[in-house]
């Protein structure tokens, strides 16, 4: 596939920030004026990556991991430190007005709208801006209306939206002009339920029926699960894992049970792919072996043309167990490195 | 063919300014309160500087080799560029302030040259009523000073207008540079221009020790905003630090300035660093 066909490519991006160093007191502040000592700050290490149209991407990753500052590499907001982006063919930094007609951005923290005007305001002068014709423009804001219930609140001025409305009027201002890339940098933030729910279903259709290549950055477990088909991971600026679902479960050792009731006293047969962690009764829990983690599927499937089952329900790590039992261990990791190096400076 | 559509796309680019323009405006509307007050401070303001010119011309005879309504000529000179500079040019100052907003990095997802959406930010109605002094003052210099009009003159004078609010726009241009640098930076050295273009730019130069005069000609440039282009509508050349040829083509400093600090803040903007989070 050549590099134009793909919306969204980026190989081995870095970004290191120059941070000016100032020790404390007022004897610091003066020499940070006439000698300012610089830090270095690698932030993003080696982030490769790709969407394709059609395709939903979650980049996941702790506080502080990079997800902002790739998506502002990708966006053409900021330059990357080395390593080369593609947007549509094009270099987003040094192409970036050209860039901008091909790619619709939202940061949930922080609105693109006229802060001072109604919601609706912006989208005119948005579709100005563009170059929207008249027509495609009216049958965008319908259909973004009938999903997202707009017109609700879009001659608000945006200053007096909730932060769910708002977002909602960003969102629609990221695609008036259809463009072929959507970034959303915690787009749900502070949404109930049932908005997010809607949101979700307008980014669903995005993706389906407009063949648009999404990438995501959210801390909502649910909604990965719900939206991506593929995850990337990235910790410190590090890409940690990059994979569908399935796949994250069995590298980061998610784990499964499977209760059974039996229906008849059998004996025990050897199982490539579980074993038995509980029973009692006719009441038996099977887990992975801990040899080889077998995906839940693989194991079920076994069990249930092995035993006699008259009752069955399965149990599964969410994401954000994974997530939480991967991030408590890298932060562990972490810890105990760094107390490495203090014992091997002394 | 290409004539054309290059012709459609400066019409398309001049109509989408006045779009942005009036949406700005509509948004200061948003506050009439305070709309109303800032036009009644205008008005305060600009009147203390009538008075203070009147003063300045019914008390003295003259300044440095200049007759009172020479000076008049020079400040009001300085007025009008000011005031076109302010018309045009009136967020660029504020650079610091649409960064740690966040403003800029809507900028930069849009289509638009960064520099033109910086300029049309916001609108800023008292700077008619600068132009509205400016024009005044004028016209009393003119009325005082009986200059002979030549077609050269007027377009000089056009010119030197224009230049003068380029000079100014450059060095707000270079000084705003590091608000795209480093997102603390104040806006106070803005003020200190401001200050500066305002105590030195309304007199011939010619009253200072020369040292500092070579500083506001050669250094920051406050000579090639009014005080050359008045002395060449006048005639007054004794004094100022640079040959005749030089005060002729005093209207060009402008431009050449501009453009330089234009390539300096495109540099800065290609090295934008954001603003975190
Ligand atoms: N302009 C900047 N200058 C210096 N450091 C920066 C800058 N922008 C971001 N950083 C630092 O880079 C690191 C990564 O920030 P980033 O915003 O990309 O994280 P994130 O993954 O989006 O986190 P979160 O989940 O909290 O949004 C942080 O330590 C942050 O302090
Ligand atoms: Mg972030």
């Amino acid at each position: 596939m050549n590099s134009k066909s793909v919306p969204v490519i980026a190989e081995r991006l870095t970004k290191t920030f120059r941070v000016a160093h100032r020790s404390a007191g007022f004897m610091g502040g003066v020499r940070a004026i006439f000698r300012p000592t610089w830090e270095y700050k690698p932030v993003v290490r080696g982030v490769s990556l790709s969407v394709q149209p059609g395709e939903l991407v979650a980049l996941l990753g702790p506080n502080g991991a990079g997800k902002s500052t790739t998506i502002k590499m990708l966006t053409g907001i900021v330059a990357p430190t080395t390593g080369s982006v593609r947007l549509c063919g094009l270099d987003p930094h040094r192409n970036r007005e050209e860039n901008a007609r091909n790619i619709g951005a939202v940061f949930g923290q922080r609105s693109q709208l006229w802060w001072d005007l109604p919601a609706r305001d912006s989208l005119v002068m948005l579709r100005d801006i563009f170059e929207v014709p008249a027509g495609e423009y009216r049958e965008r804001l319908r259909q973004f209306d009938d999903m997202l219930e707009l017109s609700r609140f879009w001659d608000t001025r945006v200053r007096h939206l909730s932060l769910g409305q708002r977002v909602r009027c960003d969102l629609a201002a990221a695609l008036l002009h259809d463009p072929a890339v959507l970034f959303l940098d915690e787009p749900t933030i502070g949404m109930d339920v049932l908005v997010k729910e809607q949101v979700r279903e307008f980014l669903r259709h995005q993706v389906a029926e407009d063949g648009k290549a999404v990438l995501l950055t959210t801390h909502d477990m649910k909604e990965v699960e719900h939206l991506a088909e593929r995850i990337i991971l990235i910790n410190d600026g590090e890409e940690m894992f990059e994979g569908g679902v399935a796949a994250l479960r069995s590298r980061f050792g998610a784990t499964w049970k499977v209760h059974v009731t039996l229906s008849d006293a059998v004996g025990h047969p050897r199982l490539a792919h579980a074993r038995i962690v509980a029973r009692e009764g006719a009441r038996v829990t099977f887990g992975p072996r801990p040899e080889a983690s077998a995906p839940l599927g693989h194991a079920l499937k076994e069990i249930i043309n092995a035993y006699p089952v008259s009752d069955v329900s399965t149990e599964e790590d969410s994401l954000e167990d994974i997530m939480r039992t991967y991030l408590g261990g890298a932060a562990a990791a972490r810890q105990s490195a760094s107390g490495g190096s203090r014992m091997a400076a002394r | 063919m290409a004539g054309g559509t290059a012709l459609r796309r400066s019409v398309y680019r001049l109509r989408l300014s006045w779009k942005l323009t009036s949406l700005n405006v509509r948004a200061r509307l948003e506050y009439r309160v305070e709309f109303a007050l800032g036009i009644l401070a205008g008005i305060l303001w600009q009147a203390s500087v009538m008075v203070f010119a009147t003063v300045l011309i019914s008390r003295f005879p003259g300044l440095g080799g200049w007759s009172s309504g020479g000076v008049l000529l020079i400040a009001s000179i300085r007025l009008l560029s000011h005031a076109v500079y302010g018309v045009l040019f009136a967020n660029v100052n504020r650079l610091h302030a649409i960064v740690q907003e966040g403003k800029l990095e809507a900028f930069l997802l849009r289509p638009l040259p960064v520099y033109r959406q910086v300029v049309l930010h916001q609108f800023h109605i008292n700077t008619f009523g600068d132009l509205a002094v400016a024009v005044t003052l004028f016209s009393l210099a003119l009325r005082r000073l009986a200059l002979e009009w030549t077609p050269f003159k007027i377009v000089f004078l056009c010119a030197a207008v224009v230049g003068g609010a380029l000079i100014e726009a450059a060095v707000q241009t270079a000084l705003s540079c590091a608000a795209l640098r480093s997102p603390t930076a104040t806006a106070d050295w803005t003020g200190w221009l401001d200050h500066t273009l305002s105590t030195f730019g309304n007199y011939p130069l010619a009253i200072l020790p020369g040292a500092v005069s070579g500083l506001l000609t050669f250094v920051l440039p406050v000579a090639f905003i009014a005080y050359l282009p008045a002395a060449v509508l006048t005639g007054t050349y004794e004094g100022t630090l640079v040959p005749r040829e030089i005060a002729l083509a005093s209207p060009c400093a402008g431009v050449v300035l501009f453009l330089a600090a234009r390539r300096l803040w495109n540099w800065n903007m290609r090295r934008y660093e954001g603003i975190g989070g």
